[in-house]
């Protein structure tokens, strides 16, 4: 009985004229979103290596490593951000790196393209966030009331059914109808990918497939919660508007709301405060710094003076004496100064984690907020991506400083006729992503959270058929 | 088709209605202590304003609801006790048959005879059923979506048909049908009987009541207040007596 009414839900479905629209609306986007995703890859990976061919070019004509002033170092392209974007468009994809450090990175996609910016990329997370997370609310908004109200729900059970095949079999049954128009485009945008010849690794495939999964278990939360709102409420125009309330809390406003009340709740300082902060701290160690060179310095020109020796070589010798002590004072005032920007700088970014924590702690309350964080963690485009980039370019500041400055600290060679720098010699700037288990682990919790909320709401639309009222 | 029809002898008693009382949450009594037996090859009729208890009978005998007090048995078997047993022995048709308007009238008949326990029948089964009830052949393959009510409430019945249970339960089944459609589904009531087939109907149409039921219950406030014979009742008395327990016309009928 149960697979007559899995049939029964899948066939009415694919009959029905919503099937045939949501089909092609999913098809038409989804294989759009895969085609564009390649080749933007595909530009990004000529870009990519133009950029990079374009760094050791500007080198050619420097005689010297004292004029290589600074090196660029670029953001390999990841061919699931192309699928899935999540922040990879929003951060600069090239940092500076100076002999003394680097600077912020520059060169996003969205500053280059600002059109872009505004009406962003067309990816599958959005197809599954936004479209399709849409198109199951239409499949199951009337699921249970609108059999009630066509009276097909009475004559069913007529028959000897139990309620609970019944459910089991319409969850089911819309599940895979819903699921239908999804995979076949999905299928089809997967075959691009090696038609296209985007090299994609074993890992990579099944971060993709695991993707999928978690679209699946997405779209299975707005399918089971819409049985569940039409198993609670008698009309099914009802359902339908408190589908909508929720679906337009869950994904807009929650994931928005958390992060504007994380933000008055943590408050982040900014840049601009700490430098701030600085310049208050240097303008008050002067003073002090002053204070207490003068001090050593009279100190210094007493003991002279009682000497009486003012010979040139004594003279000397008080004058390196007075240069050691200013230079010991700015030593140890640059190092109190570095201690406190450093402390400004770690307060600042441990803020800034626990309002993110507390931000995305808040928004799990919305399935939609989940499915991201899972999707951009598997795709490698989540936020961890920018903390992931900036530590790596910050070894490799560490690396780039010390190779540059042994070569800088060679003597200059005046007499022989210079040859150009070997920009190979400068170490490779590699960026290795999170290893497969890492990023399994990181995006293990959002895929269970949405396996307890489908089970959950599974469980609230079967409790709630179960006392249906079927007159 | 290949089943054949499951009914008692004559005197079997298929239906039956015990001190059925049900009284809902906010304290209605919808049914009190409603007690009748339909036998095979019995055609039982409730009349009765909205709201005498027509339709809480039938919900009690789908166990729709369950009873307050008293049992209601389809051939023996208490519903509410052992609901998908006395269901297998049920059909129904309901008032305003909608079915799924996707499918085609062969399609939905094939579902709900699946849903049945039928799962034998052939694509001619289904062909002969609805031509029994006088759907038109061209909309066999036709979606229900442009079916007439009178084309819709034929393939209701043809469902009740072909699960071949031996009671029927029609709720309001002639409302809103034309007088030919009317005249129809009067004849293949009659063919249903005459097949052994038990079967009580809910209506307002007394002439129809009087024309085709064994016996004729009239209902006012969840009471059976009167129950007839066809051979005591002439078409003058049934309006008379209708009128007299369910608009409360005492008088009209002194």
């Amino acid at each position: 009985m149960l697979k007559l009414i899995i049939f029964k839900e899948l066939r009415e479905i694919i009959l029905s004229t919503k099937f045939a629209a949501t089909f092609g609306v999913c098809s038409l986007l989804i294989i759009m979103a895969f085609y564009t995703g390649i080749k933007n890859y595909q530009s990004s990976v000529q870009e990519y290596n133009a950029s990079k061919a374009a760094l050791f070019s500007q080198f050619e004509t420097a005689k010297d490593w004292r004029e290589v002033p600074r090196l660029t170092v670029f953001l390999p392209p990841n061919p699931l951000a192309s699928l899935v974007m999540g922040i990879s468009n929003d951060i600069g994809r090239a940092a500076v790196i100076y002999d003394s450090g680097y600077q912020a990175f520059r060169d996003s996609v969205y500053s280059v393209n600002p059109v872009f910016a505004v009406f962003r990329f067309l990816d599958l997370e959005f197809i599954f966030l936004i479209v399709l997370s849409l198109f199951a609310i239409l499949f199951a908004f009337d699921a249970i009331n609108g059999e009630k109200e066509r009276g097909t729900l009475r004559l069913s059970f007529a028959n000897s059914m139990p309620r609970a095949t019944y459910i089991f079999g319409k969850i089911t049954g819309s599940f895979l109808a819903l699921a239908l128009p999804l995979l076949i485009p999905v299928m089809t945008g997967l075959l691009l990918l090696p038609l296209m010849e985007v090299p994609l690794s074993v890992n990579e495939w099944i971060r993709l497939l695991i993707f999928i999964i978690c679209g699946l278990l997405y779209l299975g939360v707005f399918l089971t919660l819409s049985v569940f709102i039409s198993s609670i409420t008698k009309r099914s125009s009802s359902s339908f508007l408190f589908l909508l309330i929720i679906w337009v809390c869950s994904v807009l406003i929650i994931p928005r709301a958390a992060v504007l009340l994380s933000g008055n709740l943590i408050t982040v300082p900014s840049t601009s405060k700490i430098y701030y902060q600085r310049v208050q701290m240097q303008m008050n160690n002067i003073q002090e710094l002053l204070k207490r060179a003068n001090e050593q310095i009279n100190k210094i020109a007493q003991e002279m003076a009682a000497s009486g020796d003012t010979s040139p070589e004594a003279q000397k010798r008080y004058t390196d004496k007075m240069s050691e002590v200013y230079k010991n004072l700015q030593e140890e005032n640059d190092k109190k100064i570095s201690a406190y920007i450093s402390r400004l700088h770690e307060e600042r970014y441990n803020k800034q984690k626990q309002q993110e924590r507390l931000a995305l702690g808040i928004s799990r309350i919305s399935p939609a907020t989940v499915f991201t964080l899972a999707a951009t963690g598997l795709c490698g485009t989540s936020l961890e991506l920018r903390n992931n980039y900036e530590e790596k370019v910050l070894t490799y500041s560490g690396i780039y400083s010390d190779f540059i400055s042994g070569k800088q600290s060679q003597p200059a060679q005046d007499n022989i006729v210079k040859e150009t720098v070997n920009p190979r010699e400068i170490p490779d700037f590699y960026y290795q992503p999170k290893g497969f288990s890492d990023i399994l682990k990181d995006a293990l919790p959002d895929i269970t959270i949405l396996l307890v909320f489908n089970i959950i709401l599974f469980c609230g639309a079967f409790i709630a058929f179960l006392r249906y009222d079927l007159r | 088709m290949t089943e054949s029809i499951n009914a008692g002898t004559n005197n079997t008693i298929v239906l039956e209605a015990d001190k059925l009382t049900k009284r809902y949450e906010d304290g209605v009594l919808a049914l009190d202590e409603l007690s009748f037996t339909i036998k095979s090859s019995e055609i039982y009729a409730m009349l009765g304003a909205n709201g005498a208890g027509k339709t809480t009978t039938i919900n009690l005998f789908l166990n729709f609801i369950e009873p307050t007090s008293g049992e209601a048995r389809v051939m023996g078997i208490v519903t509410h006790k052992e609901p998908l047993l006395a269901k297998e022995k049920l059909a129904f048709v309901s008032e305003n048959v909608m079915l799924y308007q996707n499918f085609t009238a062969i399609q939905n008949l094939d579902y709900f005879a699946k849903l049945g326990g039928k799962k034998n029948y052939t694509r001619d089964d289904y062909r002969n059923v609805l031509l029994r009830v006088g759907l038109q052949e061209e909309a066999h393959n036709k979606r229900l979506k442009g079916f007439s009510k009178g084309m819709r409430q034929k393939c209701g019945i043809a469902i009740a048909i072909l699960k071949d249970a031996p009671a029927i339960l029609l709720d309001e089944p002639t409302s809103g049908l034309d007088p030919k459609a009317g005249y129809e589904f009067i004849q293949l009531l009659d063919n249903l009987r005459s097949e052994g087939k038990s079967i009580l109907m809910s209506t307002h149409d007394i002439f129809r009541a009087r024309e085709i039921a064994d016996t004729v219950g009239i209902m006012n406030q969840g009471k059976l207040v009167m129950q007839a014979g066809r051979d005591e009742l002439t078409d003058k008395d049934l309006e008379q007596l209708y009128m007299k327990y369910m608009a409360g016309h005492m008088e009209a009928a002194a």
